[in-house]
């Protein structure tokens, strides 16, 4: 399949054609901006009409360029209404170039990299330029996405700085990966996760840990735009990875004529903020306990070149200490962009190198193992303060050894907080490499061909080194190594064929392709485990571990590989009415050979009413409708996995998962209708959309009778069904010359449901499908036929007719009256996602002055806090069971008594309690960023082309919120723990200084 | 316009070479070369050969540790009265309160349906015709492990186990103790017809592939089998224990000739018991060895912190009791009592002694079975044997002591859990004794000398009703389960109720009960044993 990409370019670079013409001449001239006050344009696109000749403007916006008599010279500019002039006799051509009002020009890039004309799109796509992403900085640039694009909804990690986004476009529906797709310049990223949070003991083995993404390691001063595809219809060009929508990153890259640096440097600081409500003792401890974290995030990027060759060269650092104490991240991040044209232009080459590196030591986990946050919380000893046990170990004279210091004796989940920090410490170390090149050939000026190909490498090391009188259930006596490494690649390359044609007032434009992305994991996991074992104590390599089978080895090797070829087309009539047809088929290495292959169409089509009616005010309207569907593979070694060899262990005891029948490709069918309009010289307009989607046959694992013989099988069933609605409003109430306020609403309703789990015809039957696993703790998510994704189930408290809880033989009696919302013993008690979202940014500009605020608000659902229950069954730290207050209780005879809340909360709380008692309405509407920032008015001669400073907040308040921890946070961003607060790092206040100095 | 169709034309041909090529090559990529292809395992027969370890390892699960926690120590260990938690769990609503968590209980289930069900299958596919002492040795095993599920659950999956891809049907007890006799039966015979073949020694982590020896524990476990079914059934367990006790192999006699698994971990309770604080000495425990003053409780506790120099139980059923706040406050005060003794904690996993088999003929001679021999002379010699295992001295005398009994519990902690002793059993036999008596001092004995395999002591408990140890301290099943009575069994399992509704439905009926705890197993007959 490369070779054939090969070939085939090769095959067309013979075809290009060298054009002759005469009587040339040289014409130049200076671009400037229309207005009093007229400044050159650098970095003016200058191409010869018909032709693929073209020049770009030099700082001071001089052009040359070579025409006859009679071309015409067209002038572009982003933002700038285009400009063309013929040429006359006279070989000077000075432009003056109007700021564009109607941005509805605009191209927009769409996927694979197809540039096409807004108006012509057929489904819902929203733009999101880089000011939006870097004037409230994030160290993940995804999270300044919240509340700006209608239909997303971001939930960050709770692992601070460095820590993973959990982005959902239009709900969630897959078992499997429910993330977008990021895309770099038209070339799907690879975004290993590095394993994901799904238990709420957390992983014995680390802790729960967050391993990350990729946009965490993407400097986003580098990112010159976003758009946001939302549904099948717009990705379904990238097939299956493009499934749950996708998010096009566009990179700055040099410009010819000019030689420009930026230099931005940021300082934030943060304080721990929200939390549970805790006696002043404790919280008093635990705000000693906390940092104020810092970061700083410091770039400088440099640009320039000349007509034919352009350069972008950017470096940007990270340092973040967080609010855990021990917590830091160091990130550098270099990016180099090289654009040259070749043949008069006929060739363009474009080729960039990302490579960034990223240590955190300490990243924060969430759930109950090695979270330092358990003991931190729970610290109770009687006239003592937390910090007398910064000093946390001891000399054990028994074993010439220093030994834990704690009040009381540790538990498998509770240890000296300080000791877990330093003696439990671990560091991860990302370095990723993104390499690519794209060759476009301009055949004639309807007709293109470009190939592109990525290397796009991953490696994630984690290291932990628990020490010595390490809590029993975590390490053994002499200490604990655990050691990982994953080095994930994707190599990626392509070939496209563009076609435009224009037949009388019929347009076309169309591309035909094929693609190869091969995947690629190894992964090494060494850990001398809970009962294997170090040789002598706390001496952390893997030649150090035990010799038995306790300790645990492992290599894995995983490859993935899908070729598909597609085609697309859109046709235009007048301007007026465009129909969009694509078509995809893939062959995926995951399936069957039997069942490899399979195709999926989408169909689209809008009419710009504006056009084909006159309609007074209205500056522009369109109705837009489309059908998708999109097949699905599996991931690598999904459906015939091979037995595991467990080291020293002989074979891992079960038989794998085999598939129940055949394995058929996941297939998800979705239909979007949306109408835009624009009105009063575009001061007001907006875009509603609704859409539905239904993935269907999805290849569940199914838990099956042990007496079957086997544990799982694989089937595909199930039909999740997403519909919603959207709405994005803008409006400018106020605009005279040195005063500016726009303002735009974002709104996005998702409705889910689990229309069926299984098919009648299926062999196997079952009622759910496992979300997050309750083990022996009583949090759980269940898939439900009728249900919702994201449904959380707790125990819940048996009550009489007057809401008393039922206490029987000292024991809290759990709800048997809603026996078919029960699964396992425990009751549906909400959903984790959020009935509708809410977005208000606001952008007021005064001369040099402008302020920006954003109230990111979400209605609906609920989330649990199994924190507090934490805290109440270890200790009697909560405000609540402080005060104290008897609450009335019944026994199953019906007679009333009393218990204090310390005595209730006791045998409520606990991570198997009644969770049910610590459910709280996830609404919430926050003032999410706010800032004030101040542009220098610079003299001609100023060495500095643009001084900015800001002042900026993040996470400010909360008008309104429920839950005790920020229901926006999430453990995982994975598909688990959602709706649920497992002792996660609390969510933070930030304020910060924000510097851009261009020369 | 020729320039276009070229270009086009080859277009076409560049992607029909393409599409001819996408599919290809794409069959070999899936999966983990880093583990094991069916082809790679069958060099050295390792198909069959590697199922063995984890259905020794799984009888009574070595690893993890708290996976065994859930599988047996707070379950059997508990109910058998031989140990306690200090910690009451979830605020004290736990199995051994009977506020019994569906989570635990699946442990139960699933681990020998995963390593030994699973395992006996593929080997008796594999072997049964070509090599059939390979699969006579895994039969063996197959019933040391899923006795141990019914005698929980009651009916279980058994004679048609795996013949569904999905769902699977329940075997009554009744069922399935018929077949484990017969697959005993037709194990002892084929080992009898192979008694030289060398080609288990590889594989074996008990007798290092002597069959002699498997056809004597065989015998053995099927003279335990007949014993429990006793009272239910009594003439199919003459039957079947007179098979045994006059088989010319006979059953194990001598210390050395009993079942343990040599292990290469850790004990599993040794890791719940020293490094978690999880597990410690049972009240019952405490009661009855020393107030019997038997040596062997210096082999199989530590004495106490609580009581210097002492040993000291715990109650088991402990609740939050009144004062705690919480779990770990109240388990910071009942850590001090008594750990079990490395001595009994050793990589080699107990399940069936040479002592046990005593007494098992002991109580065969009671109920007049032929091959029996006396009951009083099984039994001192039980108890002889138990002291032997421990390398202690002094049993004659122990033996003759016609007048310590158990003693009343005091709890240094808690003084509401102080409980006068249940019973007044002496330890010399006493010939002009009832035969209810008889059995009483039998099983009391027999119940010391298996410790810590908590699991046949609680079978025992239930069937007999000895020895006569101590009711939960608090009883959360809401009336379900009798205090006095204890706990009868386990419910069938969340994931068979979830994946298996009508097998688990029809299981019910053939239980003859609710599905509960208090529902008495077919073997379990109320009333005298005589």
């Amino acid at each position: 399949m490369k070779k054939t990409i090969l070939i085939f370019s090769a095959f067309l670079s013979l075809l290009i054609i060298q054009q002759v013409k005469a009587q040339e001449k040289t014409i130049s001239g200076t671009v400037t901006s229309k207005g009093e006050n007229p400044v050159p344009l650098p970095g003016v696109n200058v191409i010869v009409k018909g032709t693929t000749k073209g020049a770009q403007t030099d700082f001071d916006g001089k052009y040359t360029i070579e025409a006859s008599l009679g071309d015409v010279l067209e002038f572009s500019y982003v933002g700038l209404t285009s400009a063309s002039v013929t040429v006359g006799t006279s070989n000077t051509v000075d432009v003056a170039m109007e700021e564009s009002l109607e941005q509805l020009e605009d191209v927009v890039v769409t996927a694979l990299g197809i540039q096409k004309s807004r108006k012509s799109l057929t489904y819902a796509a929203q733009d999101i330029n880089a000011d939006e992403l870097s004037k409230v900085r994030q160290t993940n640039p995804v999270n300044s996405l919240s509340g700006k694009v209608s239909g997303l909804v971001i939930n960050r990690s709770s692992s601070g700085a460095g820590g993973s986004v959990k982005v959902t476009l239009r709900g969630n529906s897959s078992l499997g990966n429910n993330q977008p797709l990021y895309v770099v310049d038209g070339i799907p990223l690879s975004n290993p996760t590095g394993g994901q949070p799904i238990d709420t003991f957390g992983d014995i083995n680390g802790g729960n840990k967050d391993g990350g993404d990729v946009l965490a390691l993407i400097n986003p001063d580098d990112i010159e735009s976003l758009t946001v595809l939302k549904g099948a219809s717009a990705s379904a060009l990238y097939g299956s990875a493009g499934l749950n929508g996708v998010i096009l990153i566009t990179t700055k890259k040099g410009r010819a004529g000019s030689f420009k640096v930026d230099f931005s440097s940021n300082v934030l600081v943060e304080d721990a903020a929200y939390y549970i409500d805790l006696n002043d003792n404790a919280e008093s401890n635990i705000e000693d306990f906390f940092n104020t974290g810092v970061t700083s995030i410091t770039s400088v990027s440099a640009s320039g070149g000349t007509e034919n060759a352009q350069t972008y060269f950017s470096y940007s650092n990270t340092f973040a200490s967080g609010i855990l104490p021990t917590n830091d991240l160091k990130q550098h991040t270099i990016n180099i962009r090289e654009t040259a044209t070749f043949f008069d232009g006929a060739l363009t080459a474009n080729a960039s190198v990302l490579a960034t590196t990223q240590t955190i030591d300490n990243r924060p986990v969430s759930g109950l193992y090695f979270n330092p946050l358990v003991g931190a919380y729970n610290f109770d000893s009687p006239g003592e303060r937390l910090s007398d046990y910064e000093n946390f170990e001891q000399l054990d004279p028994d074993r010439n050894i220093q030994s834990q210091r704690w009040f009381r004796a540790t538990s498998d989940i509770e240890q000296n907080p300080y000791w877990i920090l330093n003696r439990n410490a671990s560091e991860d170390m990302n370095r990723k490499l993104l390499a690519s090149m794209n060759l476009k050939f301009r055949i004639s000026d309807w007709l293109s061909v470009q190939t592109r190909g990525t290397y796009d490498q991953s490696f994630l090391s984690y290291d932990k080194q628990v020490f010595a009188t390490t809590e029993a259930t975590l390490a053994p006596a002499n200490g604990r190594y655990i050691f990982n490494e994953q080095d994930i690649r994707q190599i990626y390359g392509d070939v496209i064929v563009n076609i435009n044609k224009q037949y009388n007032k019929i347009s076309l434009s169309a591309n035909v392709g094929a693609t190869t992305t091969r995947n690629t994991v190894e992964i090494l996991n060494a850990d001398s485990g809970t009962n294997g074992g170090l040789q002598f104590a706390n001496v952390f390599s893997i030649q150090n571990f035990n010799a038995n089978p306790g300790v645990s080895f492992s290599q894995t090797s995983l490859e993935k590989k899908v070729n598909s070829i597609f085609g697309s087309a859109t046709v235009g009539f007048d301007e007026k009415v465009f129909i969009d047809l694509t078509a995809r088929n893939d062959w995926s290495s995951s399936l069957p050979s039997s069942n490899n292959s399979y195709f999926y169409p989408s169909v689209g089509v809008t009419g710009i009413i504006s056009e084909i009616f006159d309609i007074g005010d209205v500056l522009f309207g369109k109705i837009r409708a489309s059908y998708a569907e999109v097949g699905n593979d599996v991931p690598a070694n999904t459906v015939f996995p091979e037995r595991q060899i467990l080291f020293g262990g002989g074979l891992s005891p079960l038989d794998p998962v085999r598939p129940l029948g055949e394995v058929r490709p996941e297939q998800q069918e979705s239909f979007e209708i949306g109408t835009e309009w624009r009105f009063f010289q575009d001061r007001f307009g907006f875009d509603v959309g609704y859409y539905r989607t239904n993935t269907i046959d999805q290849y569940f694992q199914v838990a099956v009778s042990t007496g079957a013989g086997s544990v799982t099988v694989g089937v595909n069933s199930g039909d999740i069904v997403n519909e919603g609605f959207e709405a994005s409003v803008f409006v400018v109430p106020v605009q005279t010359e040195n005063f500016k306020w726009t303002s735009n609403i974002n709104f996005a309703a998702n409705d889910n449901e689990v229309e069926k789990i299984s098919n009648p015809s299926d062999e196997v039957q079952i009622d759910n499908q496992v979300i997050s696993p309750p083990g022996v703790n009583t949090f759980a998510s269940y898939l439900v036929e009728g249900g919702s994704y994201g449904d959380i189930y707790a125990q819940v408290v048996k009550r009489d007719a007057d809401g008393r809880p039922v206490v029987e033989g000292g024991a809290i009696v759990i709800n048997d009256q809603n026996p078919e919302n029960t699964i396992a013993g425990l009751e549906k008690v909400g959903n984790a996602n959020p009935d509708f979202a809410l977005g208000w940014n606001n952008s007021i500009t005064y001369k040099n002055i402008n302020i920006d605020f954003l109230i990111d608000g979400r209605f609906g659902g609920e989330t649990i806090s199994m924190t507090e229950a934490i805290v109440e069954g270890l200790s009697n730290n909560t405000a609540r069971e402080t005060e104290n207050a008897a609450i009335e209780v019944v026994n199953e005879a019906g007679e009333v008594s009393t218990l204090t809340a310390q005595e209730y909360y006791g045998l409520a709380g606990g991570r198997n309690g009644f969770t049910g008692e610590y459910v709280y309405s996830a609404t919430n509407i926050r003032l999410a960023e706010l800032a004030v920032g101040y542009n220098f008015k610079l003299s001609e001669s100023s060495f500095f082309r643009n001084i900015k400073a800001s002042l900026i907040g993040n996470n400010l308040f909360f008008f309104y919120k429920d839950a005790p921890h920020d229901p926006n946070v999430s453990l995982s961003t994975g598909n688990a723990l959602q709706g649920v607060d497992i002792l996660g790092l609390p969510s933070t206040r930030s304020w910060g200084l924000n510097i851009n100095l261009s020369f | 316009m020729k320039n276009t169709s070229n270009i086009l034309l080859s277009g076409i041909v560049v992607f029909s070479m393409i599409f001819s090529s996408c599919s290809e090559g794409l069959d070999d990529i899936d999966g983990n070369p880093r583990n094991i292809t069916q082809e790679q395992l069958e060099v050295d027969f390792q198909n069959v050969g590697s199922l063995y370890k984890p259905m020794f390892e799984n009888i009574y699960q070595y690893t993890p540790p708290w996976s065994f926690q859930l599988q047996q120590n707070l379950n059997a260990d508990v109910f058998s009265g031989y140990m306690t938690n200090p910690r009451p769990f979830v605020a004290g609503a736990n199995n051994t309160t009977y506020n019994l968590v569906s989570g635990w209980n699946n442990f139960i289930w699933s681990v020998p349906y995963s390593n030994v069900m699973n395992n006996a299958k593929t080997i008796e596919n594999e072997t049964k015709d070509e090599f059939p002492e390979l699969f006579a040795v895994s039969q063996i095993l197959k019933v040391t492990a899923m006795h141990r599920v019914s005698d929980v659950f009651g009916p279980i999956v058994y004679t048609k186990f795996g013949e569904s891809a999905t769902t699977s049907e329940y075997d009554s007890q009744q069922e399935a103790y018929n077949a484990f006799f017969s697959d005993l039966e037709e194990a002892i015979q084929i080992l009898s017809d192979n008694i030289d073949s060398p080609r288990f020694t590889a594989f074996d982590l008990s007798y290092g592939g002597n069959y002699e020896n498997w056809i004597k524990y065989a015998n053995a476990l099927r003279l335990r089998l007949a014993i429990r079914i006793s009272k239910v059934d009594p003439t199919t367990a003459k039957m079947e224990g007179e098979k045994s006790l006059n088989h010319p192999n006979g059953v194990i006699e001598t210390n050395a000739d009993s079942f343990f698994v040599n292990g290469t971990l850790d004990h599993p309770v040794k890791t719940i018991n020293n490094s978690w604080g999880d597990i410690r000495m049972n009240a019952s425990m405490e009661s009855i060895l020393v107030g019997y003053e038997d040596p062997r409780v210096d082999s199989y506790f530590d004495s106490s912190e609580v009581t210097e120099g002492e040993f000291k139980g715990i109650r088991n059923g402990l609740s939050l009791l009144p004062g705690y706040d919480d779990e770990l406050a109240q388990k910071a005060d009942y850590i001090d009592f008594s750990l079990l003794a490395d001595d009994v904690l050793t990589p080699r996993v107990q399940l069936m002694t040479a002592a046990e088999v005593f007494f098992l003929k002991a109580e065969a001679a009671l109920r007049g079975w032929s091959g029996a021999g006396t009951a009083q002379a099984n039994y001192e010699q039980g108890i002889t044997t138990s002291f032997q295992q421990y390398s202690l001295g002094g049993s004659s005398d122990y033996i003759t002591n016609a007048i310590l009994t158990p003693k009343d519990y005091v709890d240094p902690v808690t003084p509401t859990n102080n409980i006068a002793a249940l019973s007044t059993i002496t330890i010399a036999w006493d010939e002009a004794a009832t035969n209810e008596e008889k059995l009483e001092r039998i099983i009391t004995q027999k119940w010391i000398a298996m410790f810590p395999e908590g699991q046949e002591a609680w079978s025992e408990y239930r069937r007999t009703g000895y020895p006569k140890i101590f009711p939960v301290v608090s009883n959360q099943s809401g009336g379900v389960v009798d205090t006095d009575l204890q706990i009868r069994r386990i419910p069938f399992v969340d994931s068979e109720l979830q994946t298996n509704p009508d097998g688990v439905a029809d299981a019910v009926n053939k239980l003859g009960g609710s599905d509960n705890a208090g529902t008495r197993l077919w073997w379990d007959v109320p009333g005298g044993n005589f």
